[in-house]
C-alpha cells in the first residue's frame, strides 16, 4: 500500500481512486494506515464476500496454520467499470503500470 | 553402541528433515486457483467499511473515476 501512497497524486491527477481490501478489520486497518500514513480508503472484507467474488481467496500457511486470506492483486476498473489492467501475486506490487495506464488514459481523454 | 549410533543419526536426520518442512512451509503456500476476473471484465461491484467506518462502494466512482483496486495479504506487511 505505500507504494500506492508514494503514486497517489500522480493517480488522482489521473482521474484514479485507490482502494486497497483486504480481511483485516477496519480498527487494524486504521491502525496501519496511521503508521505507514495511508490516506486512502483501505476496506475491509472480512466475510470474504468480495475475495470471493474476484476469486482471490487464497490459502497462507503461517508457521503451520492455514489462513485464508486475500491473493496479492491490483485492478483497473474504468469508468465504466470495466476491468482495464490487472496484476497478480509479485507483479502487483510495483503500481508503476496501473499509473501509467492511468496517464495514459488521462491524455486520450 | 553401534545401533545407538546409528538411531541417534536416524533421529538426527528425520528432525533435520522436519525442520526443513517446517521452514518451507513458513514460505511456501499452496497455489492458488485462477482469479474469477480478468481484463475486459465487469468488476463486481462491492460495499465495504473503510479505516474510518465509512461505507465505500465500487458503484460510488461510476462515471467519475477509475478505480486501482488493490488487494493485499495482511496489514503490517510489507507491499
Amino acid at each position: 500500500m505505500q507504494n500506492f501512497q508514494a503514486n497517489l497524486k500522480r493517480l488522482e491527477a489521473a482521474d484514479t481512486q485507490v482502494l486497497g481490501i483486504s480481511i483485516d478489520s477496519p480498527p487494524s486497518n486504521g491502525a496501519w494506515a496511521k503508521q505507514i500514513n495511508v490516506d486512502f480508503p483501505l476496506l475491509s472484507d472480512m466475510d470474504h464476500q468480495v475475495l470471493t467474488a474476484y476469486g482471490l481467496n487464497k490459502e497462507y500457511d503461517i508457521k503451520g496454520a492455514k489462513i485464508l486470506a486475500a491473493r496479492r492483486m491490483n485492478y483497473l476498473i474504468d469508468k465504466e467499470g470495466k476491468v482495464v489492467e490487472m496484476q497478480v501475486d509479485n507483479d502487483a506490487i510495483d503500481p508503476s503500470k496501473v499509473v501509467d495506464v492511468c496517464e495514459r488514459k488521462k491524455l486520450k481523454e | 553402541m553401534k545401533k545407538l549410533g546409528f538411531a541417534i543419526l536416524t533421529a538426527a536426520c528425520a528432525l533435520s528433515i522436519g525442520s526443513m518442512r517446517a521452514s518451507a512451509a513458513d514460505t511456501k503456500t499452496a497455489a492458488a486457483p485462477q482469479p474469477k476476473i480478468k481484463v475486459g471484465d465487469t468488476a463486481p461491484d462491492f460495499k465495504l467499511l473503510d479505516q474510518n467506518f465509512k461505507t465505500v462502494s465500487l458503484s460510488d466512482f461510476k462515471g467519475k473515476k477509475n478505480v486501482a483496486l488493490a488487494f493485499y495479504v495482511f496489514a503490517f506487511t510489507g507491499g
